[in-house]
Formats: C-alpha cells, structure tokens, sequence
C-alpha cells in the first residue's frame, strides 16, 4: 500500500487531532473523529495493520454512533484488539500511536462505550439515540422549522384563522437526519430532543 | 564461498550466508516465516506484518524481511505475540477478500489461504468490505481482479524492479489499487504482457486470463524446460494436465534476476494445438499438397537426396537441439554427403564468436557491458537479458552501455556511450593499460595510438577497473572487438537471436560449404530446410523440403513436408546464452504424426541404407564442452550482421505467434502508435 500523502502542505500532529477532538464531548465521538482524520492525513496507508485496522475500527465506531442493528460487545472487543495489535504490529510510531490511542480510550472510557451498546449516548452526541419530536401542545403551527428543514421532513400545515381542518406539524423520523436545526428556530420551543433509551435506562 | 553465521531459529541450528535475511535463513532451517509482500531476491519492504519475529535481547518483535542474521543470534518465529499480530492481519484481510476458495483458480498455491487455514479463520471475525473495483479482462493473457487483491504491491515492485514500470498504487490504505497510467486497461498502457506479475501475485488478483475451469495446481504436472523462442533460452516451468499444456510460469529460482519470461515464453503455448499445426507428412501431388503417409514421404525425399548427392543443401534454424543438430550435420555429411549446410545463425553472427564466448552467471556480475546491443523488454529482443540486466542494476550492479545508436537499454545504464563501437572499446582499453592493467605485447601494440578523448571514457575505464565481476554482452559483430577487453578484465559473450546458436556453433554445424543466404537464393538443386526459416518466396531450385512444426508460406510452396515436433515435444538439450548446457524433457506427446528432427533424419539414412545413432548423453557433452579461447583481434566491426533483430525474432517465431494468443498481442501492438 503505497502512494504520496495527497494533503498538501504540512502533515498534520496526531496531537492537534487528538486536541481537536476533544471539542466533541463523546468519546465515542471523539474516537471517530480521531481515526477518521488519521485516515484523511497523516496515516500513510502502507503497512497492513494500520491501513485495515483503522478501516476496520472506523467502521465499528461508525455503528456505534448510529445504533447499527447488531451493535453488541463484539464490536467493542474488536476495537480493543484493533487497538492492541496496532501497538504491537504497525511499522511506524504513528500507527503504533493511534493504536495507543484506540487503546487508552477505551479503557478510559469504557462505561460510555458499554452505554452505546445498551443504547444510550450520554453526551447526546450520537444521532442515532436521539429522536426529535413536536410537541403538539407547544407548537404554534408557524411553519418555521418545515422551512428551514433541508431534507423535507417535517410536514404539516401552517394555520390559518379561517380554517379549522389542518394537518397538525410532525417529524418523518425516516427522513430526519437530526441536524437540529429546527430546534434553533422554532419559537415555541415545540420542538423536543428525546433521548429515548436513557431515559429509560435513567428512570 | 561468504562468510557465514551461525542462528538458532526456533530451536534449529543453522548456518547461513553473512547478509541473508531472516525470512531466507529460516527457510534453510525448514522454518516458514509467513509473509505476504516478501520477495526473494528484492530488498523487504515489510508492509505485511506477518514476518515479525521475535529475536532473543530484543525489546520488539522485528521484521524478518529486512533483518540480517547476526552471528549467534535466537530467533522465536512463534511466539504469541507474533502470532497474534499474524492473525490479526490475516483475519482483516479476510474481511475485504472474497471467500469463495471452493470455486477460486488459486487455490492451494494462494497465501492468503494457506494462513487462513493455519490460523483456523474460517471467516473474518470484522466487517465484511468490498473494493468495488472492476475487473480488467480486457484481453486475453491477463485478467485483473481488485476484489482479491491484498495490496502486497509484490507486482508492483517486480515491474518497477524489470523496468518496464506499468503499474502502481492509486490512492492509500484500503482504497489503494493497483492501476496502470491514468487507470487505463493494460493494452493502452506500456504493459508487454511478460506476465512477472502474475507469478508474483499471492492470490488470485493477477491470473493468466484463461485459468478459468483449466485445472487447478494439485491437477497439474509441473515439469521445467527451457523456452527456446528466441537468444535467451529462458528457463520455463509447465504445468499439463491431461497431457496437455496448461500454464507456462517462469523457471528460474526463487530471487534469481533471470527468473522472467516474456509472453511469447508465457503464452506461445497455444501454437502447439494451433490451426496450422502439421500432423501428417505431405507431398505435392497435380500442384497441390496432399496427405501421405511417412513411408511414402520418406522414399521420396530419400531418392531426391540421394540423387542430389553433393548438390543437396540443408538450410536450419539455430533454435533446433543439440541433437537434432548433431545427427543433421552427419546425415548431410554421411549419408547425403554434402558440405552445404548452414543455419540462420550466419544472419546475425559467425560460430566462432560464439565458440569462444565464455560461461556467466548473471547473478554475481556487478559490472555488466552491453556493446553494440539493445535488447529490449518492449521490442521482445533478448528481453530476458533486458530484464535480468535491469533487475541486477535495482540490485546495485552498474551498466555500462556502448551502441551505435541511443537504446532504450541506456535508461538503465551508468555510463552510455555511442558512436563508433570499436573506437570506443579501443580508447577504453588503452584507458586501462594505462591505468596499469597488465596486458599481452600484441593487445598494447594494437592500443597503442589511441587516445582517450574524453572523460567518459575514464569514467568508464574506472568502472571496470573497480568492478569484481565484469561480464560483457556483445552483438557477434563486435565479438573480436569487446574480447579484446576481456583479455584484460571480465568474461565476454555473444548474444545470439536464437535459443541455441552457441549449441549449433559446438557442434560445427555449418562450418563449410554454402552459405545459408547462398542456398535460399538458389545455390542448390535439392533444398532441405529444418524448422521455421525466414524465407518467404520459393527459392529457385528443382526440390524443395520444408521440415516444420507448422504449415507456413515456404511450406505451402514445398515439395514434400514433414511435420517435425516443436519445443516440449521432444527431448534433447541446448547450450544457452550464458554457455549453460540446459536440458529439455518431453514435456506432451508430439501432436499428430509430426517427430523430432534427430529422429526423421535417423529415418531418412534408413531408408537410403545408412545407420545414424542418435548421440548419447556423453557424445553431446563432449561436441558441447566449452571451449572459450580468445586472442587478440583487431578493433573492427564484423560487417554483414545487419538484420533487424526485432523482425528476425518475430519471423522465426511466426507460426508461434499467430497461431496463439499472441496474435491478438501483435494486433494490438500495431494499432498502438509507438
């Protein structure tokens, strides 16, 4: 596996990414964009461990964030030996540190970890354990949220004094890409982020 | 012999080579060290993984690709640790690779396989992933497939090692292919289809392109030959299998620069069951050419023989066996008696270059002279010796390239010369006479008012004053010249066009009497030619035999033919360019009637009352022993060589090509603007 590193300029640090990453509050959250952008700059991609581990352990964060059907402990164990045999078996420091990285993250946060297979992500970072809902009480039927929605899913019908049959306003969960962005313009606050596992895992 | 070192592989002693690397050491210690990018013979690259190893006083496992064995040195290959890591990658390769072993072409020689099995992974344990890529089955010698590839870049590495260079990664880490120019289908790249990639390849990614249902390796019989389409005499090994020829691979050892063929070498197979194939003698009946049967054939060819007497010629290739050559030169002497005999070897050089053209071995060569020669892989000129060359000057040995014209040759060489070859070679050995190389009264006599123009000529004269190994190539017409220079340092060889010239020369065959040009031309009542000779038009004469593999131009113009067996079909032995004498066995039974020149001509002094044995072993090694003298010549070129060694190769070689998949390659060439 060869070929010229395409960013231009300078490579960058694994520790600004590292430094980077820590914006986002998940770690799950944070490893995902840690091996993500290793892959996008510095990694090189010749020696087998480092190219098809972190493909491999980009693919199993990705379930993790988005509650994949199967999600389970395997997939899990599986990064932790990705972690592992990257530390031992990489060519370069750089891929024997990202190794280290996978690995040190998952013992420092395996609760979280444990949590996204039981269904919950508890910085609600992870779009696939949020649902957005209008609470039909709160909503003024404005239209606001179905016009800035990029993705067409909110439908409705915005109210008219002299009308009185009209389709109230709801969330598509199959088309909802959970951008949030209707939460931002919606006045009435109607519109209402459910995590819906932790509270049950909470409760 | 090296130095060598003593380690403890897995609790094996062993001795090994100062400068071997581990993977190679074990092998001697009967240990496989797994690996997947390795190549013998190539600097490891280590991107694999699978050869970690641990060696004792180290803290980390270290790659046994490119780690030398040191003297007392405890090497563990099995440990947990490794075998962790060997796992790991296997079981991810797994995920991205087809698993479809039952129906797969390689299975049972494919690596990936073999590792699975050891390491009990009937599946991968990770996420299944697919390239995606397609598949470029665009022509018919080499099928690519990405979905199996694993990335090990072994082909790209022995086509970047070669010189030819078409191929190379696109892209990093799991989205990495391996791409032509521009990712364009093989035949619009500069691809020459010799197929080194293909026998690099560990898994079914590169594969000849009708592998498909054609047997796998268990079914195969594989036996090794030698090529004997063109100068180089490649080694070959051949896979049958019920009886027929499935595959050609390369032959030569593992790490050896000579370990290449080209395609003819690769896929000329096919001519063997070709179309024009000859199976049954012919003879010329109301104009035209009928059926018969041998006997009827023989008698009529043995009355004209025997009528001719002295006035019969006997016109052969220079890629027929020893022994062919040797009971034709005493059917022609003996039995017809007639001086006039002669090979296609007169085109392009004199036997006694070759006859005084010492033994080589590439190998050890580390300063290596072409003059007045450009073989090339592209052209398919010698392209064995290109290859090899190239790959030798990757291993660090130096090329030194002297020509009348610029060659593609001189993109590998340290110092490229050209202008007037035996000027060159004159100021270089006067360069080196003053340099204090000892040399004989007559050879300072002959250098004596030469000068040394330039600085190039120093630079050279230091080169081969530097080298250990000197080992010169030369084209027959400048023989005398570049021997000259060998008197003072190196070994010197003739390059022949054709499998067996140096073999031909041995055994005297041609030595008086006519010429080959003379008798094509009309020089003889009665013509005899043996095997593919590059005469398309009758030559005038009363009778006319062709003795061939394959129905061709002169054929159809013939008197009587005689369906002669090709290479593979028959045993015997060859001298090639090198001076190694290589043996060939019977590889597949001789197709349809057709026999091997020694024994027709055995036949023919039966039937005209003579006996011919065929020679034995002994009598081959003794007419072939190498008998290398040189003598100062003068500086001059031999005139008279001037045929274009490209269209030579490909006239000789006509029914190979077009009777095989290579007509396609022909074809493809032609339309591809040079």
């Amino acid at each position: 596996m060869s070929g010229d590193n395409v960013t231009s300029g300078k490579e960058r640090k694994l520790e600004d990414i590292k430094m980077e990453s820590e914006q986002k509050a998940c770690p799950v959250q944070r490893a995902l964009y840690y091996v993500e952008e290793f892959i996008k700059g510095p990694m090189c991609g010749k020696c087998f461990p480092c190219a098809l581990g972190t493909a491999e352990a980009r693919l199993r964060l990705l379930r993790l964030t988005k509650k994949a059907e199967d999600l389970g402990i395997q997939d899990i164990d599986a990064l932790k030996r990705i972690g592992l045999q990257m530390m031992q078996g990489s060519f370069c420091k750089k891929g024997k540190d990202t190794g280290r990285y996978i690995s040190d993250t998952l013992s420092s946060f395996g609760n979280d970890f444990l949590r996204h297979i039981s269904g919950a992500c508890s910085k609600e970072e992870c779009v696939g354990f949020v649902t957005y809902s209008i609470n039909p009480e709160l909503c003024d039927m404005c239209g606001k949220c179905k016009e800035v929605c990029s993705y067409g899913a909110i439908a409705g019908e915005k109210k008219k004094p002299y009308l009185n049959g009209y389709l109230p306003f709801e969330i598509r969960q199959k088309r909802c890409t959970k951008c949030g962005e209707c939460v931002i313009v919606c006045p009435a606050g109607a519109v209402e982020k459910i995590n819906a596992v932790k509270d049950l895992v909470t409760s | 012999m090296a130095n060598t070192v003593k380690v403890r592989i897995d609790g094996k002693e062993v001795e090994a080579p100062a400068g071997t690397n581990l993977i190679d050491a074990a092998q001697l210690a009967g240990v496989h060290i797994p690996n997947l990018c390795y190549l013998k013979g190539m600097k490891g690259i280590g991107a694999c993984r699978l050869c970690l190893v641990e060696v004792e006083g180290l803290k980390a496992p270290v790659i046994a690709c490119n780690t030398k064995v040191k003297d007392g040195m405890v090497i563990n290959t099995k440990t947990e640790k490794v075998q962790d890591v060997r796992r790991f990658v296997i079981d991810l390769l797994l995920s991205m690779h087809p698993l479809d072993c039952m129906t797969c072409t390689k299975a049972g020689v494919c690596n990936l396989q073999k590792y699975a099995y050891e390491f009990e992974l009937k599946e991968s344990s990770f996420l299944r992933k697919k390239s995606g890529y397609p598949v470029d089955s665009a022509n018919p010698l080499i099928k690519r497939d990405p979905d199996y590839c694993v990335l090990c870049g072994r082909c790209v590495r022995v086509c970047k090692e070669q010189g030819t260079n078409v191929l190379d990664f696109m892209g990093r880490g799991i989205e990495s292919k391996v791409v032509t120019a521009n990712d364009k289908p093989l035949q619009e790249s500069e691809c020459t289809f010799c197929g080194s990639c293909v026998d690099a390849c560990p898994v079914n990614a590169l594969l000849e392109a009708d592998r498909w249902r054609k047997g796998r390796e268990w079914e195969y019989e594989r036996l090794n030959s030698s090529c004997l389409l063109c100068g180089n005499g490649c080694d070959i090994s051949v896979s049958t299998k019920d009886g027929e020829i499935q595959k050609i691979n390369a032959g030569a050892p593992e790490g050896s620069c000579e370990k290449y063929i080209c395609a003819y070498g690769r896929f000329g197979f096919d001519s063997v069951e070709g179309e024009a194939r000859l199976r049954t003698p012919l003879k010329r009946v109301d104009g035209k050419l009928a059926e018969t049967t041998w006997e009827d054939a023989l008698k009529i060819v043995g009355a004209r023989l025997k009528d001719a007497g002295g006035n019969a010629g006997f016109v052969s290739t220079a890629g027929i066996l020893n022994e062919d050559a040797m009971v034709l030169q005493a059917f022609a002497k003996h039995v017809v008696k007639t001086k006039d005999v002669d090979t296609t070897l007169s085109l392009y050089g004199d036997a006694a270059s070759f006859v005084n053209s010492h033994s080589g071995d590439i190998n050890m060569a580390d300063l290596i002279v072409f003059v007045g020669l450009a073989p090339s892989q592209w052209e398919r000129v010698l392209p064995a010796l290109d290859a090899a060359v190239r790959r030798r000057v990757a291993r660090g040995a130096k090329l030194l390239v002297i020509n009348e014209k610029d060659s593609r040759a001189a993109g590998a060489a340290t110092v490229n010369l050209t202008g007037d070859v035996p000027r060159i070679l004159r100021s270089i050995a006067k360069a080196l006479i003053t340099k204090g190389m000892k040399a004989a009264e007559d050879l300072e006599a002959a250098v004596k008012d030469a000068v040394v123009p330039s600085e190039e000529i120093e630079k050279t004269a230091a080169l081969i004053s530097e080298a250990n190994e000197v080992l010169i190539f030369s084209s027959p017409s400048f023989f005398n010249a570049a021997a000259n220079i060998a008197l003072l340092k190196g070994k010197v060889i003739s390059a022949g066009l054709e499998s067996n010239a140096r073999g031909v020369s041995l055994v005297g065959l041609g030595a008086e009497g006519k010429s080959y040009v003379e008798m094509v031309s009309g020089g003889v009542k009665v013509l005899y030619a043996v095997g593919e000779i590059p005469v398309g038009k009758r030559p005038n004469t009363d009778f006319l035999v062709v003795q061939n593999s394959h129905m061709t131009e002169l054929a159809q113009q013939a008197d009587v033919v005689l369906p002669s067996t090709m290479y593979l079909e028959s045993p015997g032995t060859i001298i090639d360019h090198m001076g190694r004498v290589k043996y060939l066995p019977q590889v597949i039974e001789p197709v349809g009637q057709s026999k091997g020149h020694a024994q027709i001509f055995i036949e023919l002094a039966r039937e005209m009352g003579s006996k011919i044995e065929r020679p034995t072993e002994e009598d081959v090694k003794k007419a072939t022993r190498e008998r290398a003298k040189l003598s100062v010549r003068s500086f001059e070129k031999k005139e008279g060589f001037d045929i274009s060694p490209k269209e030579f190769i490909e006239a000789v070689n006509k029914s190979v090509i077009d009777g095989s998949r290579l007509v396609w390659l022909s074809l493809a060439n032609s339309k591809v603007p040079a």
